[in-house]
């Protein structure tokens, strides 16, 4: 069959799987809607949300070389994460028709960076090994899969055409290497904002990037510093175009070595072993007690695994289509051929401040609207998400619009937005949306603090109460459940017969 | 393995084995995380002048990553809460409780409540609490999480799940005053020393928010220390860390913890801390 | 079938092959053998099944055909120089191959200046493949097609993009440099002059295989004619070589 597929030329989408699609998914959040914690509380949020509000609008900070040190090093671990795992990924995807790849992947990326932080710390400490590694290793699996799929965007017809005795490595190197370079490289741009989110967010766990100072002004209520950071922060990620430029890389790469944070004290790595042998492992499994040890896994089955995935898949489930909601409602207002060339400014610049502000930042905002439940969080997530996404399918818009499909009679404003642009990037837009439905379930993880019992959140009790092997089964249960919506999201993607390749390739 | 280690080491990029002989420690204080590096270091200075050996500080997020550093040998003295001391002297056999602060001898834990939720202070909790909403501080905390936890199992009979509506877990007591005076919980728990400097700040309405029950008082905060580091820095070194710890009495350091000044404690000090751990399941026997 | 070249050995054999994608049967009951020394030419409607049949065709022999696809199978972002050396990667080891990446190797750089003198693309040689117009890239194809340096040309639509006068010249030069070679054209007037051997497909099937000898413009035509379409009725101007209708 693989044979026959590149021989034929495969059907064409049709509008009636994407609605289907689209529908079962709507469906799946009504659905959830049912069974999901969503209440409102009268709650009395003004004289908190004005000192918030005051706090953004006069940012303050009194002591400036320690935020520009934050901001260092923030990029520095982004960079060297990035510069480590986009060759690494890059090797993978070449063997990526491999399972044992694939899964190995799979896991790397379904865990979340603040959770390999975690288990990271218990080996390096509070180190600089940690910080990257932290990140490198669930990008090297997300670079690995999203170049893989790159891959198999591209045309397979150079690649016939180079003589079968060639071998695979010649032939990656003058066909599907030089034919994808475009969109692999400005998937790696992107996937540098990403890690600069990332290694801020890393603050959150003892890195000294903007993450930590970030957290403690927040939870101390310090917000003309907290918002000084957050503008900090926004102003990194929007300026990334103006600094970084292909030459000056080497030589950031060099800066950003120079600027990792020395480990103090004496960290020796040496628990790996006693991690790995002992710590995740149930004192029962340990003691070879297999009564005892079926009790611990049923107790944890009874009382965290399945009430924390019913919770997250449905939480899941409604923030992933209020998402899509939320990208339908923004992209245009940043879109150059939908709102103008300078009226796009303000859209654009409301989608940088949902895609960078962080979602627990966006969470506690909520909470203090509208109470502890499902709800900030669901609308934590989809804004995060759907500012992202917006921000992608604007920038498709934008590069297309002098494309080959432009026409000078194309109508404008909303009948364009309805006919011309919406139905063009929808493709994309899902396959985007189905992608982040693996995040959006990592990031469930911030629900700690709405008193909702995501698996996030038992995650992060385990590791707080030092139970590593609690933490070790949640994390394989997580890690599996990510798998197995990767796993549907590909078929659903290839239901809709998307182009996400396409859409990153073009966009620079 | 120690090749393997080898390996590892030079394949992950493990950073430069910092000088062996540098002390180092660690403390989250229950208040004002600002500018750790600063005012600690000044602690760390301290310390060095009584101690003849280098001294550093460094800051940490959380009492998780405290234990870690701590049980990795990359911090040798850490400032801990009740709990996490408690927890990290399980998990490094021979470490110590030093000296805890004055207040700490009688810490107390106040249940706050927003004036909408109706609940009238009393000398104990009373049924009014269930089906409200209620929030912990940070799910490692002493104060904030197992003592109030601990007393509302043994007032209620029951899990705190079970009690309220919603358990929310704000991760900081100055998350749970502000959560419950903007209303988001209507119920919270303490540590009483941040409320009692919130209040004295002006930061909290008392029309909004009130005190409705104070815990009995038990011990919090302490300096624990590796058993190793005689070995490792001159027999009586820990002694010598103790004295240094007891005798601190510039009020601006004392100010960052902020405590009056530091007391001799031992880990039987902490004995009802963690018998109160393992009666409501947070530590494992 | 006729069996008109004797003892050669044969090169290509299908038995009838059937082929369906989903509903659609794109082949249907194809029987065809191919000798050493033939050369093919492969007529049809579009849609008939030209390109299946000539990709089932690669498959039987892939490591001794030159191939150039219908698109010509180019990476936008080499250069034609690079394009053209692809077809030598057989020739050389994947460090030589890498370094050529960078730095073009010296021998090969003067076998390809050669060869797009010939093929008119001297003045392109360092233009990234995007750079050109459709008939250049297809030159550059059939550059790198010619630089396998293979016994058998296969070739789908070859110089369908390249204007008639080239198109006649290169078509030869690529019948001389190849002892068998099984091309599929639209331009029929093409097939006869320089075929010994025409195939033509219909709907999946062979209707028509015959020696090009005893073919004409106008019995070819007649298998371009769509029974159920107004056009039955209009015979095609036959001057004008080409059929583009859709069924």
């Amino acid at each position: 069959m693989i044979a026959l597929s590149g021989l034929l030329p495969s059907r064409g989408s049709s509008a009636r799987t994407l609605n289907g699609v689209c529908l079962l998914m709507i469906g799946g959040a009504l659905l959830a809607l049912i069974g999901a914690d969503i209440q409102l509380y009268s709650v009395d949020p003004w004289q908190e949300l004005s000192r918030i509000g005051l706090g953004l609008l006069q940012p303050g900070w009194r002591d400036f070389p320690t935020l520009l040190e934050a901001v260092g090093q923030t990029v520095a671990f982004a960079l060297l994460a990035v510069a480590l795992a986009a060759p690494l990924g890059l090797l993978l995807a070449t063997v990526f028709h491999w399972l044992p790849v694939r899964l190995l992947c799979a896991a790397l990326r379904s865990v979340h960076e603040l959770f390999w932080g975690l288990i990271f710390m218990q080996l390096y400490g509070l180190s600089a090994t940690t910080g990257l590694l932290a990140i490198l290793v669930p990008f090297t699996g997300v670079f690995a899969k999203v170049f893989a799929e790159i891959f198999e965007q591209q045309s397979p017809e150079p690649a016939r055409t180079v003589p079968p005795a060639a071998g695979g490595l010649k032939r990656h190197l003058y066909t599907l290497i030089p034919q994808s370079w475009p969109a692999l490289v400005s998937y790696t741009r992107y996937r540098f904002e990403c890690a600069l989110r990332s290694s801020a967010i890393l603050g959150f766990i003892g890195l000294p990037t903007l993450g930590f100072h970030l957290e403690t002004a927040f939870k101390q209520g310090q917000y003309s510093e907290a918002g000084a950071l957050l503008w900090a922060f926004l102003l990194l990620i929007a300026s990334i175009r103006f600094w970084l430029r292909p030459r000056l890389i080497p030589l950031y790469l060099l800066a950003a070595l120079w600027l990792l944070p020395e480990t103090i004290g004496f960290s020796n790595g040496g628990y790996l072993w006693q991690f790995i042998s002992s710590d995740i492992w149930p004192a029962a499994v340990r003691a070879g007690e297999w009564g005892a040890a079926l009790d611990w896994y049923a107790m944890m089955f009874n009382e965290q695994l399945w009430p924390g995935l019913v919770q997250t898949l449905l939480l899941t489930q409604i923030a992933l289509v209020l998402s899509g909601v939320v990208v339908l409602a923004t992209y245009p207002f940043a879109s150059r051929a939908l709102a103008g060339p300078v009226l796009r400014w303000p859209g654009r610049f409301l989608l940088l401040v949902l895609r960078s502000t962080p979602e627990m930042v966006l969470a506690f905002v909520f909470l203090l609207l509208f109470g502890p439940s499902g709800l900030p969080a669901v609308l934590a997530l989809a804004l995060h998400n759907g500012g992202l996404i917006a921000f992608l399918v604007a920038n498709d818009s934008d590069a297309e619009r002098n494309g080959p499909h432009a026409r000078p009679d194309d109508p404008k404003g909303l009948m364009r937005y309805a006919y011309i642009e919406t139905p063009r990037r929808f493709p994309a837009l899902l396959a985007l949306l189905f992608y982040r439905w693996e995040v959006i379930l990592r990031e469930s993880a911030i629900m700690g603090i709405l008193g909702i019992a995501t698996l996030g959140f038992y995650i992060d009790s385990a590791f707080e109460e030092i139970r590593y092997d609690r933490a070790f089964l949640l994390i394989a249960v997580t890690a599996l459940l990510n798998m197995l919506v990767d796993s549907l999201s590909r078929r659903l993607r290839r239901l809709a017969r998307s182009d996400r390749a396409g859409l990153l390739s073009r966009r620079h | 393995m120690s090749f393997l280690r080898r390996f590892l080491a030079l394949a992950l990029l493990l950073p430069a084995l910092a000088r062996a002989d540098t002390f180092v420690f660690t403390a989250i204080p229950d208040e004002d995380e600002s500018r750790l590096q600063q005012r600690f270091g000044k602690v760390a200075d301290y310390l060095s002048d009584r101690l003849g050996v280098e001294v550093q500080y460094i800051p940490v997020k959380s009492y998780a990553a405290a234990i870690t550093a701590f049980r990795n040998n990359q911090v040798q003295l850490a400032w801990f809460g009740g709990l996490s001391g408690v927890q990290a002297r399980r998990l490094v056999p021979g470490s110590e409780a030093l000296a805890q602060g004055y207040e700490d001898q009688f810490f107390k834990t106040y249940f706050i409540a927003h004036a909408s939720a109706g609940v009238e202070p009393a000398d104990q909790l009373s049924d009014s609490l269930r089906g409200k909403t209620f929030t912990f501080g940070s799910k490692g905390s002493t104060s904030g999480r197992l003592m109030p936890e601990f007393h509302l199992r043994e007032q209620f009979g029951e899990a705190p799940q079970k009690i309220f509506s919603r358990v929310g877990f704000s991760g900081d007591h100055s998350r749970t005053i502000a959560q419950v005076q903007s209303g988001a919980y209507q119920i919270g728990a303490v540590n009483y020393s941040v409320w009692e400097s919130e209040l004295a700040q002006g930061k909290i309405d008392p029309d909004k928010v009130r005190v409705i029950w104070t815990t009995p008082s038990y011990p919090d905060y302490q300096w624990t220390i590796r058993g190793d580091v005689d070995g490792r820095f001159g027999d009586g070194f820990k002694e010598r860390v103790r004295r240094a710890m007891l005798e601190l009495n510039d009020p601006e350091l004392l100010a960052s913890f902020p405590r009056q000044r530091f007391v001799p404690a031992s880990n039987s000090d902490y004995a009802p801390i963690e018998a109160t751990a393992k009666a409501i399941g947070l530590l494992d026997d | 079938m006729t069996d008109r070249t004797g003892s050669s050995a044969v090169l290509f054999q299908l038995a009838r092959q059937s082929l369906s994608y989903g509903e659609q049967r794109v082949l249907d009951d194809i029987t065809l053998t191919i000798r050493h020394g033939e050369k093919v030419a492969l007529l049809g409607p579009s849609g008939a099944g030209k390109s299946t049949l000539l990709n089932l065709l690669y498959r039987q022999q892939p490591e001794c055909s030159a191939w150039q696809p219908q698109g010509g199978g180019l990476v936008d972002l080499l250069s034609v120089y690079q394009n053209i050396f692809i077809g030598a990667l057989d020739r050389v080891g994947s460090l030589p191959a890498l370094w050529n990446l960078l730095c073009p190797l010296p021998a090969h750089r003067r076998a390809i200046e050669a060869l797009a003198q010939l093929l008119g693309l001297q003045e392109k040689l360092w233009q990234s493949a995007d750079r050109l117009s459709g008939g250049q890239r297809q030159r550059v194809a059939i550059g790198r097609a010619l630089y396998r340096q293979q016994p058998v040309f296969l070739g789908d639509e070859p110089v369908s993009s390249v204007d008639p006068l080239q198109a006649e010249a290169l078509l030869k030069h690529l019948l001389e440099k190849h002892e068998t070679a099984v091309v599929s054209l639209h331009n029929r007037q093409l097939a006869l002059d320089h075929f010994d051997r025409v195939v033509v497909l219909r709907d999946g099937r062979i209707c028509c295989d015959c020696p090009a000898s005893e073919l004409n413009a106008a019995r070819l035509d007649e298998f371009y004619q769509q029974p159920d379409s107004p056009a039955y009725e209009r015979p095609e101007p036959a001057s004008e070589g080409w059929v583009i209708r859709t069924s």
